[in-house]
């Protein structure tokens, strides 16, 4: 099981290295929300995680 | 009247290239999803070993980072999906046997899947709906990926079952901002977003739901 987890992380930082040139551009150029914009984003998203619970106690 | 023209023209072009890019992605979407499910079933009856995983999603992986990009202007994109999507439903085979050796592993697995849909189904038609832009949202997202990512790396090395948990807990957080994002940038840049592209983007949205809800409700079934 060595190698899978070898192989896993491996994956991972490819994934990261890949990543990380969009991330700095977006960080630089990416559009700025207003405070109301991210509320209701995170009301949805705190929605999401309320489904997930719910979910998770139907089990 | 007359001034007003070319904006009502440019309303409707706009307009139309909208519908098109969204029909198409989601037209793509949902045969990518028969397909992935089918590749999931046959690669569930073959009893594949666990290591398929991993080896599916490394070349799914590196498909999109090096063959994708090439092909999405192009015919050939659509077969590149294809093949993408249908590498990651052959992938979770192995996953998808370890759920079903448990006493109610088909309902855990039925509820994820239920789950999944309803999530991108009111995240997307959210978007849609209201119209609201959410592309403020990329680079928040891009860094909980990476600090999702890192912690992950983490763990798989540590161990730690709580961390994992917290780590699933914040994938599907991430990639339902991602289905918000996704599908703004269909509304609002239709002329930059490739409906190959976007269609990936989605399917790997709702494959990261999936599969960390699967362990959610594995673990809070106590098996």
């Amino acid at each position: 099981m060595d190698w899978m987890k070898i192989g896993s992380a491996i994956l991972m930082i490819m994934f990261l290295v890949m990543i990380f040139p969009r991330v700095k551009h977006e960080l630089k150029h990416g559009k700025k929300g207003t405070q109301q914009e991210w509320l209701g984003a995170l009301a949805l998203l705190g929605g999401v995680a309320l489904f997930v619970w719910l979910l998770m106690k139907s089990v | 009247m007359q001034p007003n023209q070319p904006v009502i023209e440019r309303t409707t072009g706009r307009t139309v290239e909208i519908n098109k890019v969204l029909k198409n992605t989601y037209l793509l979407l949902s045969a990518t999803f028969i397909f992935s499910a089918i590749m999931a079933t046959i690669s569930t009856l073959m009893y594949m070993p666990p290591m398929t995983y991993l080896i599916c999603i490394g070349i799914a992986f590196l498909m999109i980072w090096f063959v994708l990009p090439k092909t999405a202007n192009s015919s050939s994109g659509l077969i590149t999906v294809f093949a993408i999507t249908g590498l990651m439903g052959f992938a979770i085979g192995p996953l998808l046997n370890a759920y079903l050796a448990l006493s109610n592993g088909s309902q855990i697995i039925g509820t994820a899947l239920g789950g999944t849909g309803i999530i991108f189904f009111a995240l997307s038609g959210y978007a849609l709906m209201t119209k609201k832009d959410f592309s403020f949202m990329g680079g928040f997202l891009l860094v909980g990926l990476m600090i999702a990512i890192v912690a992950s790396l983490a763990n798989i090395f540590l161990q730690i079952s709580g961390l994992s948990l917290a780590i699933s807990a914040v994938i599907i957080l991430i990639m339902s901002g991602f289905i918000l994002y996704d599908t703004s940038q269909m509304i609002h840049r239709p002329e930059s977003a490739n409906y190959i592209l976007m269609t990936v983007s989605l399917f790997l949205s709702m494959f990261n739901i999936f599969i960390n809800l699967l362990h959610l409700l594995g673990f809070a079934n106590d098996d």
